[in-house]
């Protein structure tokens, strides 16, 4: 009889907080949508005496997928390792949600709410395709130590949500029944699949992509759109995404940026950037 | 005779496998082979001279106590030293040679403070011996193995099932991908660093229970160097292997040929496995690191 009495107060306690909770996303959403979700103001970064990045800035609003192109060594993935806090930035400034995370250290950034992915897949290879997942699930892990090595219960309870949670990742790109194998035994487009999940873990509000399509054909690529497109709106996440392959950038992208030698050579809609001269001498190379 | 040696063998393996399980942690993360390592065990087993014999503690709680002190000290290595010497981004070779400085450094320390004196507890295991099938077996050999066995087990889950492992064997991996992942890279190697330094202290309670305690004992770490080469470096379970292999190899030669040709034997065997399989035998991947 008591036990009847203890568990609806406990139900109502539950739903009085669902309540709350409620509240708390549409305050914070309503926080969210004033800023934009990243921005950089005049970010350089210099290499001895290169120029990686030249005064780059950009605002990037809920929601969208921006593009980053140029050719090779203009400087796209030093961006990302500036965002991301594997490099601080020599000067100017990033705002990630209203938050100056400038020189922030990595986890730190990935703790706020971005992830990414690596121009050269990099999955944890000797791993289970399940435990590459779980790794980014569990930061928040909320037990230590001592509470691991006598599996207490909190231990255990957190140890299934985060395989559960990243179960259901594995079903949302479609690799769950490759849990148990190994990541690197995955064909070439499942591991980048995988990748995205692994970084979907994290529960980013922003997700670098960096050259998603790279050495995958044109079925594959369309492939990819969708899948680009379906991962933004399941989670309603923000995209920053590097990308050579002109078709996947003017097919995804809502706004584009055009680098070359770590300055900005164009920024706006993927068919008004096409039709820049700038970038046109830039790609085809025309006489300087 | 021949089941007596076999356990004395696996017994002292049991304390090469709680250090070479160091060294091969702290490789995997790392790429260097800590040299001081053997040195945590040697500080450990004088913590708990210190605490034993000297203050008068209850033995089981003055060893719990050199464990720590063998934990500590491993820890303080990773903080003050290896973490510094990381984030110049100075190659591999400078860990190994600063690690080599603490080594030498730990020795004279103790040389110093405890003199050259061999050390032994003033608690008294049961020296007898039980009989088993018409075989004399060490107490203390039997304990030891229990204990080392246990531990070995209760490691080997936490790599292997808990998170805290799997940041370990994601950093082992790519250590940066882990960071920009969320894994706080410095504290899972600084965690890696007391879990290693205690198993270490615990080695070293249990060899200068055997033996005695002394400045140089730490020399051991050499041979369980040795035996984590031969399980190939950088994985557990092949440190674990490599030492049984080395602690009854050594028992067998001490036994049936001659004690003085021990190390000759445990070093032939290293020379002639790096020659037919230089990955060790549980090799791990190199060309992931890459």
């Amino acid at each position: 009889m008591s036990d009847v009495i203890h568990n609806l107060s406990m139900e109502e306690k539950i739903s009085e907080l669902e309540g709350k909770i409620d509240y708390l996303e549409a305050k914070v959403h309503a926080l969210e949508s004033k800023n934009p979700v990243l921005e950089m103001q005049h970010v350089e970064k210099h290499f001895g005496g290169v120029h990686a990045i030249d005064n780059f800035s950009v605002k990037i609003e809920q929601g969208q997928i921006h593009g980053l192109i140029g050719p090779n060594g203009a400087g796209k993935t030093t961006i990302f390792n500036n965002i991301t806090g594997i490099y601080a930035p020599d000067s100017g400034k990033i705002i990630f949600m209203g938050e100056d995370i400038t020189g922030s250290s990595p986890h730190r950034v990935a703790q706020l709410g971005i992830g990414r992915t690596f121009q050269n897949i990099r999955l944890f290879s000797n791993l289970s395709v399940l435990e590459n997942v779980v790794i980014a699930s569990g930061m928040d892990a909320t037990y230590n130590l001592p509470q691991a090595i006598f599996h207490s219960d909190r231990f255990k309870k957190r140890e299934k949500l985060l395989n559960d949670k990243a179960m259901n990742l594995l079903e949302i790109v479609g690799l769950q029944d490759k849990a148990n194998e190994r990541a690197n035994s995955l064909p070439y487009g499942h591991q980048r699949k995988l990748e995205i999940a692994r970084a979907m873990a994290l529960d980013p509000k922003l997700l670098l992509l960096d050259e998603p399509a790279a050495g995958m054909n044109a079925d594959e690529s369309l492939e990819l759109v969708d899948f680009v497109r379906e991962i933004r709106d399941h989670f309603k996440i923000t995209i920053l995404m590097i990308e050579h392959h002109m078709d996947v950038v003017s097919n995804l992208c809502d706004y584009c940026t055009v680098l070359n030698f770590g300055k900005t050579l164009a920024v706006g809609t993927p068919a008004e950037v096409k039709s820049n001269p700038e970038v046109i001498r830039a790609y085809l190379g025309g006489n300087e | 005779m021949f089941l007596q040696q076999l356990i004395t063998g696996i017994s002292i393996g049991g304390i090469y496998a709680l250090l070479a399980t160091g060294y091969s942690l702290i490789y995997s993360l790392l790429d260097f082979s800590n040299w001081a390592h053997g040195e945590f065990a040697m500080l450990g087993a004088y913590f708990a001279i210190v605490f034993a014999n000297m203050v008068g503690l209850p033995f089981m709680l003055a060893a719990l106590l050199g464990v720590c002190g063998g934990a500590l000290i491993s820890f303080l290595c990773e903080k003050l030293v290896y973490r510094h010497i990381r984030s110049t981004g100075a190659p591999n070779m400078f860990l190994m040679i600063g690690a080599m400085g603490l080594s030498t450094i730990f020795q004279q320390v103790a040389n110093l403070v405890f003199t050259g004196q061999y050390r032994s507890f003033k608690f008294k295991l049961p020296v007898s011996t039980i009989e088993i099938a018409g075989a004399y077996l060490g107490v203390l050999d039997l304990i030891s193995l229990v204990l080392t066995a246990v531990i070995l087990v209760f490691l080997i889950y936490l790599i292997n099932k808990t998170k805290f492992g799997l940041n370990v064997r994601a950093i082992a991996c790519n250590a940066n991908a882990a960071r920009v992942l969320g894994v706080r890279v410095d504290r899972s190697i600084a965690s890696v660093f007391l879990l290693a330094g205690s198993l270490a202290g615990v080695a070293g309670i249990l060899y200068g229970m055997k033996y005695n305690v002394f400045p140089t004992m730490g020399n051991i770490g050499l041979k369980a160097f040795v035996a984590s080469v031969v399980g190939g470096l950088g994985s557990v379970p092949g440190a674990i292997v490599g030492s049984l292999l080395l602690g009854v190899l050594e028992t067998f030669v001490s036994g049936y040929i001659s004690s003085s040709l021990r190390d000759f034997f445990s070093f032939a065997l290293l020379i002639v496995l790096l020659l037919v399989k230089p990955s060790g035998l549980f090799g791990v991947d190199v060309q992931d690191k890459a």
